[in-house]
């Protein structure tokens, strides 16, 4: 029993890390457009089709699918940012239109992705061998996963504290107003911004493609967790959504030994319906 | 004709179903099922202007519950129907609840992720619903709708239609009541609402409900056509089927969503060479649709004349009078910080009935937020406001409204979109109380207190002098009027205690003028009045009595003369040494 247990904290330890990569996307699109991107886990899922696509019909080393992912994924989030975002958010009732926007997009590539490829898994072949670490065994695509995501949050985080870039994305974060006044290009850094956190959720998604397969719906379910990571991690805080990406990830994996997969996953909606409830900034918030 | 149009379409509608084949009847039951439960999304997405991600919760709930009463307890299929509306009620009062303390993006996630719980719910509680293998359900029995040459689609396409049309009508009837007003306000201006006693947290609640139960019935009528209870009718596609509809159709409209509703259960028969592409196609549809006309389809027909002028039928013969007002308020060591920062600190002076008190000082003196204390829009760190023996700060803004004080805001607030009249009429709100009931039933004193709330409102438009530009919409007033239309919807409340957070801001001098005449008006009316603004000569005009604030400490109270002269006061405005401010401010004064 307790080395299942601790087999499962191994397990979810990479699967916690892809929410935590897709938490980090949707809270810094959160803190710089203040805007909750209901279309992106389909950034996830288009970033796990690539690689599946790529390596199973194009015969592609899945290595060299990570960087494709990105580009790939780069460019919907651009289209995305263009068709659904950016000309809706300055409207009057732009703060409501743009959840429905986002929403939409989000069905388009959804339901196109499903509609081509029908619903049945495909499985990806990632970086192959286990690896024995007592007790636990994990294989070198998991512990890939996380060193490859723990070095995603350590660029994320040089980028954002000292570049260029990185200093004019946290001015616009504290004042969309005085950013302008100070003569910074919002929209281009907002539009950044957005497609950086589509590139994250790609990768994120071509790193889980090989442990979990690669499905149509798996960017729906994801996103709902990615949901549940932000809000009780605080939307717009960055180490929230790392800290409760991991927890939320590590805690799945454990309680699915004991109740299933998916009884485990409304447990968590519920927490989340709970907190939303009771602390509406979140746990990582001052004050409620 | 207008008035007769709907009765038109419903005996069209009606007398249409025995010449339908089969095939063209279960298409329209299910055009009157998606109408319907658009209409139930409509409610909180139209008229709440609130996002909804799984309304197919309460649609799964309403199914599940009308084919398990029927399966599991024989329960007569039509009664399981009604019954089902309830825990589809009981969940949107939950959720509407629930939408006073989420906004915008969180109640959409909250949605979506309530509609996943009881889809996860239904699909593993297998002794209960047969999780994915799905609960047969057997066809009902049809009673007298079972006509002579009709197949069971027809009678069971009739019963869908007169279920539409009863909740068409309820919904418009509801709209157009105090409630539908109360959801337009709090959609709207959520401030001015609570200010004129309009309490979120009861018509919030109520329409979710509402809209909770409609969904559900929209799945009780849905379960006869499909025959088979499953999961997927908590599905995310079917929610944002029924999303896509409200907006699509046009969001607050009666036939707006019936139209989305139809448009989308037509729509994959014509879109048939696109197959498994047509969610898609939707999504495609709706996001042309807010980028290009949020409004919806009907905003495309030529637009009946919606603020026709209200005829005033009779001599308005409503006088402007304040309630009686129980006991003067007194502010009591009221102080309230930010942080480490007091704006208001130990703060005492009383408001006796029938005075004009002005609050003056610097900016950042603590004016503004003396007056959210006064209102109950702010909680005191420490002190209270009580009124006699009741204390006020610990109230809800909207009750201080039912105590007689009702406050305008600094900036504007104002229902833009809506005519002068309706921006006045909707504050009416505690002239005398509706109920749900009364609201539907629309007998003969709820006609009665609608026409005393329209005489009301015309009262007060005549009052503060804007009377011929009823019909305008709000948002096309110029500055001045917009600031005088705020005070003719306070006094719709009927008012004993007014605070007005700088009225005069930016009036200029003919307006200042007509403005200090209304407020002596008001005094002698015997109006109570409390003004924060800048315009000191207009202050000592009009107060009978300042009270001076200064870095948010009380420095002066007393007759306007008086607190003119204090050295303390024109040091505050003016800086520098006493003797010298004395000229200045004898300068600056007159």
């Amino acid at each position: 029993m307790g080395d299942l247990v601790l087999q499962q904290l191994a397990n979810g330890l990479s699967v916690g890390m892809t929410y935590a990569l897709i938490a980090l996307g949707l809270t810094m699109v959160f803190g710089v457009l203040h805007i909750v991107n209901f279309a992106h886990g389909e950034f996830y899922m288009l970033g796990g089709l690539v690689t599946a696509l790529l390596t199973s019909r194009a015969g592609v080393p899945y290595l060299a699918c990570l960087p494709a992912a990105a580009i790939l994924v780069a460019a919907a989030g651009w289209a995305t940012d263009r068709l659904a975002v950016r000309p809706v958010i300055g409207r009057p009732d732009g703060a409501t239109i743009v959840l429905v926007a986002t929403f939409a997009a989000g069905l388009i590539i959804n339901e196109t992705v499903l509609a081509t490829l029908g619903p049945a898994p495909i499985r990806v072949d990632g970086i192959a061998g286990v690896v024995k670490l007592g007790p636990v065994s994990l294989t070198w695509q998991r512990i890939f996963a996380i060193v490859f995501g723990i070095l995603l949050i350590a660029i994320f985080q040089i980028i954002l504290r000292r570049t260029e870039f990185g200093r004019q994305l946290r001015a616009v974060a504290q004042s969309d107003y005085a950013s302008r006044v100070i003569g910074l290009d919002v929209e281009r850094i907002k539009s950044l911004t957005f497609i950086l956190a589509a590139c994250v959720a790609a990768l994120a998604g071509a790193l889980i493609a090989p442990i979990l397969s690669f499905n149509a719906g798996m960017g729906y379910h994801t996103a709902i967790h990615g949901f549940v990571v932000v809000v009780i991690g605080t939307m717009g805080s960055i180490p929230g959504a790392v800290i409760c990406g991991l927890g939320l990830g590590l805690l799945e994996s454990v309680a699915s030994i004991f109740i299933g997969q998916e009884i485990a996953s409304a447990c968590i909606y519920a927490l989340l319906i709970v907190t939303l409830l009771f602390r509406p900034n979140g746990v990582f918030s001052r004050s409620a | 004709m207008m008035r007769y149009l709907p009765w038109i379409a419903l005996s069209a509608a009606l007398a249409s179903v025995p010449f339908l084949s089969t095939y063209h009847a279960s298409l329209a039951v299910y055009a009157v099922v998606l109408a319907l439960f658009c209409t139930s999304v409509n409610i909180v997405v139209g008229y709440l202007g609130l996002i909804s991600f799984g309304h197919a919760a309460f649609l799964g709930l309403g199914a599940y519950t009308a084919g398990l009463l029927t399966v599991k307890l024989g329960v007569n299929y039509w009664l399981a129907v009604v019954l089902g509306m309830l825990p589809g009620a009981a969940l949107g009062a939950l959720v509407g609840f629930a939408s006073l303390r989420l906004s915008g993006a969180y109640f959409a996630i909250a949605t979506l992720v309530v509609s996943e719980i009881l889809r996860i719910v239904a699909m593993n509680w297998i002794d209960l619903t047969r999780g994915a293998l799905g609960l047969l359900v057997p066809k009902p029995g049809v009673g007298p709708f079972g006509f002579e040459g009709l197949r069971f689609t027809h009678s069971h396409l009739i019963i869908a239609i007169l279920a539409l049309a009863t909740v068409l009508f309820l919904v418009s009837r509801l709209v157009a009541s105090p409630y539908g007003r109360a959801w337009l306000l709090l959609r709207d201006q959520p401030k001015l609402a609570a200010s004129v006693g309009i309490s979120g947290l009861r018509y919030k609640t109520l329409a979710v409900a509402v809209s909770g139960a409609i969904a559900a019935l929209a799945g009780g009528m849905l379960v006869p056509k499909i025959l088979v209870l499953t999961p997927d009718l908590f599905s995310s596609t079917l929610s944002a089927t029924g999303l896509l509809g409200a907006i699509l159709g046009g969001r607050a409209t009666i036939a707006g969503p019936v139209l989305g509703g139809a448009i989308f259960a037509v729509a994959p028969e014509l879109l048939r060479f696109v197959e498994e592409y047509r969610i898609a196609v939707f999504a495609l549809l709706l996001l042309a649709v807010v980028r290009i006309r949020p409004e919806g389809l009907m905003s495309l027909l030529p637009r009946r004349r919606r603020h026709a002028r209200h005829a005033r039928t009779q001599p308005n013969d409503v006088e402007i009078a304040p309630r009686t007002a129980l006991a003067d308020i007194r502010v009591d060591r009221l102080t309230k910080s930010f942080g480490g920062l007091a704006a208001v600190r130990d703060v005492t002076f009383p408001i006796p009935r029938g005075q004009v008190l002005g609050i003056i000082g610097p900016n950042g003196a603590g004016k503004t937020t003396c007056l959210n204390l006064i209102s109950a829009f702010l909680t005191p760190s420490s002190g209270q406001v009580t009124m006699g023996e009741r204390v006020i700060s610990d109230s809800q803004p909207h009750e201080t409204a039912r105590h007689g004080i009702v406050r305008t805001f600094q900036h504007t607030t104002l229902s833009a979109g809506k005519t002068v009249l309706e921006n006045v009429v909707a504050a009416t709100h505690l002239l005398e109380r509706e109920t749900l009931p009364g609201a539907l039933w629309r007998g003969a004193g709820f006609r009665r207190r609608e026409a005393d709330r329209l005489a009301l409102g015309w009262a007060c438009l005549d009052y503060v002098g804007l009377g011929e530009r009823a019909d305008m919409e709000a948002g096309s007033l110029a500055y001045g009027e917009q600031r005088m239309l705020s005070i003719a919807i306070t006094l719709a409340t009927k008012p004993h205690f007014l605070l007005l957070d700088e009225p005069a801001a930016g009036l200029n001098h003919s307006e200042a003028m007509a403005f200090a005449a209304l407020i002596e008006n008001l005094r002698e009316k015997g109006f109570t009045v409390v003004i924060v603004d800048h315009n000191l000569r207009m202050m000592l005009r009009i107060c009978d009595r300042l009270v001076v604030m200064h870095h948010g400490e009380l420095l002066a109270d007393g007759d306007p003369m008086e607190v003119r002269n204090n050295p303390e006061v024109i040091s505050a405005y003016l800086g520098g040494g006493p003797r010298k401010q004395k000229e200045a401010a004898d300068v600056e004064m007159h």
